[in-house]
C-alpha cells in the first residue's frame, strides 16, 4: 500500500534519514520505536509528504507522491489520516466540526451527511455527548480521541499516529490506545510511533526498530522484544522495558 | 536585491517627473476661459475661516461659504455665465490645489507676494487692504503703536505677509501659528501680546469680541504687497482678463463696500440664532450641527479606512508570505514606504496628484489616503496574527487533504483575526484620532468643523473641549464594543 524507496532527508548539513527502504501493506498494523531523534517523526512525515523528503520516492496505492502536483498531492492526502503528539485540533471550531470541515470543503460531501458521519464516529470514539464541546473544554485523552475521529472522517485507507498519547496524563493513555485498539481490530492499515511498548506487544503485526536515521531492525513483537539481534535494539530495550 | 531597490527608486523619479508638470508646459492659449464656460461651472477654491471675507454662516437654514470674497466669485461667475462652487481648503493647501487643477481660481484675500507669482498668476487687485495689531482690550491704553510693542512677544500667522511685517516691532519676539484661532486664543491667555492681522479681518474679530482691542498698525508699507487678488494657474491668460473686467465693474461701482456690509451682516447673524433673536443661546445648541457633521464624516472615513485596509491588508499580508519574491517584494516595499512616510504628505499627495488627472472630491481622496495608509499597517498586524497560529494547526489541516487556500481561510485566518483583534481594535481608534489629518484637504470632518465653529464663534477653548469629549466618547465606546466582540469569539 505504501512503498518507501531510497528515502533520504536532510534539514541543512544534518542527514536525518539514510536510505530507507520499506513496504506497509494493507491492513498492516507497523509500530515503529526508536530513540529520541533517530527520525521516526521525520519518516512518518515524510509518508504523506508533510515533510518533502531530500531523496527517494513514496508510492502510495501506486502512485508516487514525490513531485507530485499540489492538487493531486492533497487528494492522496485525505486517504492517509495523521494523528499528532500534540492533537492540533482546530480550536475555533466544535468537536463535531472539527470532524465536517475537511471532508465538507475539500472532499465536497454536504453538511448534513458530515454531520451524521461526524455524530456516527465521536460516538465510536466515546464522545457522543461531546459533539458541541469546543476544545479547550474536553480533557487531554478526549482532544486526542477527537483527533482520530477527525482523520476517520476522511474515509482513509491508512492512519499514521505519531507518538499519541506521549502528551497525555497516565490516566488518560489507556482510552486513546482502546481506540486504536479497536481500529487495528476493524482492519485499519496503521503505522504507530510510540513508546508504548505493550501496545507494540499486542496489536503490532510487524515492529520496526529506528535508530539514527535507519532501520537497524524489524520483526514479530515477539522476536524483536524477546530476541533482539542487534546490539542497538537491545540497548535501547533495557532502558525502556 | 540592491539592484531591484535601485531599479525601484528609478522607476519612482521617472513617474515624479511625468507626473508634475513643469511651469513652463502648462502655459497654454485662450481655452482656459472657453473651458470653464463649456463646463458650466467654476470652482473657487477659498480658506473659509477668514471673516469678513470668507467664513459659514447659515442662508436659508442651509450652512454656506459667504462673505465679501464669495460675493465677488458670484459676481465672477454671473458674468461667466457658469454656476459657481465653493471648495473650501486650508489655506497652505490653495495653491497646490490651483495647480493641481481641483480648483479654477483661488478667490480668499490673497495676497500677491512676488513669491506667490513666481508660482501662479493674479488678477488685478481687488481689494486695498490696511494692517492691524490686535491686542487685549485691557491692554489698549498701554498698546497702541509698533513702537510700544517693542522687545515683547507678538504673533503672526506663518506664511503670511504679517510675519515679515512683524519684524518691523524692534526686538519683537515672533510667534508663529498656522490658525489664526491659535493665535487669538494665545493672546487672550497671554501667552503673547499682540497679533499682527490683516485689517478688515482684525476689526470683524475686536467686533464680535469685547475681550479684545485692534488698531491700524503704523507698518511701513509695500503698495505691491497691499491687497488682494484672485489667483489663477500661470498662462491662463483668458481667464484672468475675463475676470478682471468683472473686477473692474465692482470697482467702479464701489460693490466693495457693499458686499462688506452684508457680510458684516452674516457675522452678526452667526451669533444669534434663526429667529435673529437671543444672542445668549447656548453653544452646544448653536453648533451642535458644525460637531455633528463632522462626527459622521469622520467616521465614514475610519470605518472605510479600516474596511479597505482590512482587505488589502490581508491581501498583502498574503502576498509577504509568499514563498516568491516576485509576488513578496512588491507587497514588502509597499508596506515599508508607507509605514515610512506621514499620513499627512500621503493625503495630500493622492488628493493633489490625482487633481492633475481628474476630480477626485476630497472626501474621496481622503478615504482612499487613509484605506491605502492603513493597509499597510493592518497588513503588519494580519502577518503577525497568522505567524502567531501555530504551525500544528497548518499542518493538521494539510494532513487532512485541504489546499493551502482552504486551510489559510477556514483555518489559520480565523485564528489569526482572533489574536490579533485587539491590535486591529487599536488600529480602528487611530485611524479615527489620525483621520483628522485630512482636513488639510478641506474635508468636513471633525477638526475642520472645530476649526469652522472656532471662526464663527469666536470661541477658542470651548470647541476644542467639545472636540476633545466627542473624540473621546467614540474612542472609548467603540473600545468597550471590541471588548464585547472579543469576548463572544472566546472559546478557549
Ligand atoms: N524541521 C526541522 N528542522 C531541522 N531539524 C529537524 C527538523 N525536524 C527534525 N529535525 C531534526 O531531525 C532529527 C530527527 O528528528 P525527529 O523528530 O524525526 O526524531 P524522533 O525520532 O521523532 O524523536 P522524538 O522521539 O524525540 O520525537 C533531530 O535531530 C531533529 O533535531
Ligand atoms: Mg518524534
Amino acid at each position: 500500500m505504501i512503498k518507501v524507496n531510497h528515502l533520504k532527508k536532510s534539514f541543512g548539513k544534518n542527514e536525518v534519514l539514510k536510505d530507507i527502504n520499506e513496504e506497509f501493506n494493507q491492513g498492516e498494523v507497523v509500530v515503529v520505536i526508536g530513540p529520541s531523534g533517530s527520525g521516526k517523526s521525520t519518516f512518518l512525515r515524510c509518508l504523506n509528504l508533510l515533510e518533502e523528503p531530500t531523496e527517494g520516492e513514496i508510492v502510495f496505492e501506486g502512485t508516487t507522491l514525490t513531485g507530485l502536483k499540489e492538487k493531486e498531492l492533497n487528494q492522496l492526502r485525505q486517504k492517509m489520516g495523521m494523528v499528532f503528539q500534540q492533537f492540533n485540533l482546530f480550536p475555533h471550531k466544535t468537536a463535531k466540526e472539527n470532524l465536517t470541515i475537511a471532508p465538507v470543503k475539500s472532499k465536497g460531501i454536504s453538511q448534513h451527511e458530515a454531520d451524521q458521519k461526524a455524530v456516527q464516529l465521536l460516538r465510536q470514539v466515546g464522545l457522543g455527548d461531546k459533539e458541541n464541546a469546543y476544545p479547550s473544554s474536553l480533557s487531554g485523552g478526549q482532544q486526542q480521541r477527537v483527533a482520530i475521529a477527525r482523520a476517520l472522517a476522511m474515509d482513509p485507507d491508512v492512519m499514521l499516529f505519531d507518538e499519541p498519547t506521549s502528551a497525555l496524563d497516565p490516566e488518560m493513555v489507556g482510552e486513546v490506545l482502546k481506540v486504536m485498539k479497536d481500529l487495528a481490530q476493524s482492519g485499519m492499515t496503521m503505522v504507530v510511533v510510540t513508546h508504548e511498548m505493550g501496545f507494540a506487544r499486542e496489536v503490532a503485526d510487524r515492529v520496526l526498530f529506528m535508530d539514527d536515521g535507519l532501520i537497524v531492525e524489524q520483526g514479530s513483537p515477539e522476536v524483536i522484544f524477546s530476541n533482539p539481534r542487534h546490539e542497538r535494539t537491545k540497548d535501547f530495550l533495557s532502558k525502556v522495558l | 536585491m540592491k539592484k531591484s531597490v535601485k531599479g525601484i527608486i528609478a522607476l519612482l523619479i521617472l513617474m515624479s517627473t511625468f507626473m508634475i508638470p513643469g511651469t513652463s508646459a502648462s502655459a497654454e492659449d485662450g481655452s482656459a476661459l472657453q473651458r470653464v464656460q463649456d463646463e458650466g461651472v467654476l470652482v473657487v477654491g477659498t480658506s473659509a475661516d477668514f471673516p469678513p471675507f470668507e467664513f459659514y454662516a447659515v442662508v436659508d437654514g442651509e450652512r454656506q461659504v459667504v462673505g465679501m470674497d464669495m460675493m465677488i466669485a458670484q459676481k465672477v461667475a454671473d458674468d461667466l455665465g457658469v454656476e459657481l462652487q465653493i471648495q473650501d481648503i486650508g489655506f497652505d493647501s490653495l495653491l497646490p490645489a490651483l495647480e493641481a487643477r481641483n480648483v479654477d481660481v483661488v478667490i480668499a484675500g490673497m495676497t500677491p507676494t512676488a513669491e506667490r507669482r513666481r508660482s501662479v498668476d493674479f488678477s488685478d487687485i481687488y481689494f486695498q487692504t490696511f494692517q492691524n495689531i490686535m491686542v487685549r482690550a485691557e491692554d489698549q491704553d498701554v498698546y497702541d503703536s509698533i513702537e510700544s510693542l517693542s522687545g515683547l512677544t507678538v504673533g503672526v500667522q506663518s506664511g503670511s505677509l504679517q510675519e515679515e511685517l512683524a519684524n518691523q516691532i524692534p526686538d519683537a519676539q515672533i510667534m508663529s501659528l498656522t490658525d489664526l484661532n491659535d493665535l487669538l486664543l494665545a493672546l487672550k491667555t497671554n501667552r503673547i501680546e499682540a497679533i499682527v492681522m490683516q485689517g478688515p479681518n482684525a476689526v470683524a474679530h475686536a467686533e464680535n469680541d469685547s475681550d479684545l482691542h485692534t488698531f491700524v498698525g503704523d507698518f511701513e508699507l509695500d503698495d505691491d504687497d497691499q491687497g488682494s487678488a484672485i489667483a489663477f494657474r500661470p498662462g491662463e491668460d483668458s481667464l484672468v482678463e475675463a475676470v478682471n473686467e468683472s473686477l473692474a465693474e465692482i470697482e467702479e461701482q464701489n460693490l466693495t463696500e457693499e458686499y462688506l456690509a452684508e457680510a458684516g451682516e452674516y457675522m452678526a447673524q452667526t451669533e444669534l440664532d434663526e429667529d435673529g433673536e437671543e444672542i445668549e443661546e447656548g453653544f452646544v445648541s448653536s453648533y451642535w450641527e458644525y460637531f455633528w457633521d463632522g462626527t459622521l464624516i469622520t467616521l465614514l472615513i475610519s470605518a472605510l479606512g479600516v474596511i479597505f485596509g482590512l482587505i488589502m491588508g490581508s491581501l498583502l499580508a498574503l502576498m509577504r508570505l509568499s514563498k516568491r519574491v516576485l509576488i513578496r517584494f512588491p507587497a514588502t516595499a509597499y508596506v515599508e514606504f508607507v509605514r515610512g512616510t506621514p499620513l499627512l504628505i500621503q493625503v495630500m499627495f493622492i488628493y493633489f496628484a490625482s487633481g492633475m488627472f481628474f476630480n477626485l472630491p476630497a472626501l474621496t481622496a481622503g478615504i482612499i489616503a487613509v484605506s491605502l495608509n492603513s493597509g499597510a499597517y493592518i497588513a503588519e498586524i494580519i502577518r503577525g496574527g497568522i505567524n502567531s497560529v501555530n504551525k500544528g494547526q497548518d499542518e493538521a489541516a494539510r494532513s487532512l487533504g485541504m489546499s493551502k487556500k482552504q486551510t489559510m481561510r477556514h483555518i489559520v485566518f480565523p485564528q489569526a483575526l482572533k489574536n490579533i483583534w485587539p491590535a486591529l481594535g487599536n488600529e480602528f481608534i487611530t485611524i479615527i484620532k489620525e483621520s483628522s489629518i485630512v482636513s488639510v484637504i478641506g474635508v468636513g470632518e471633525l477638526i475642520f468643523q472645530t476649526r469652522v465653529v472656532r471662526s464663527i464663534s469666536f470661541q477658542g477653548i470651548l470647541p476644542l473641549f467639545v472636540t476633545m469629549l466627542i473624540y473621546f466618547v467614540l474612542t472609548y465606546t467603540l473600545t468597550k464594543l471590541l471588548n464585547f466582540y472579543e469576548g463572544r469569539m472566546n472559546h478557549d
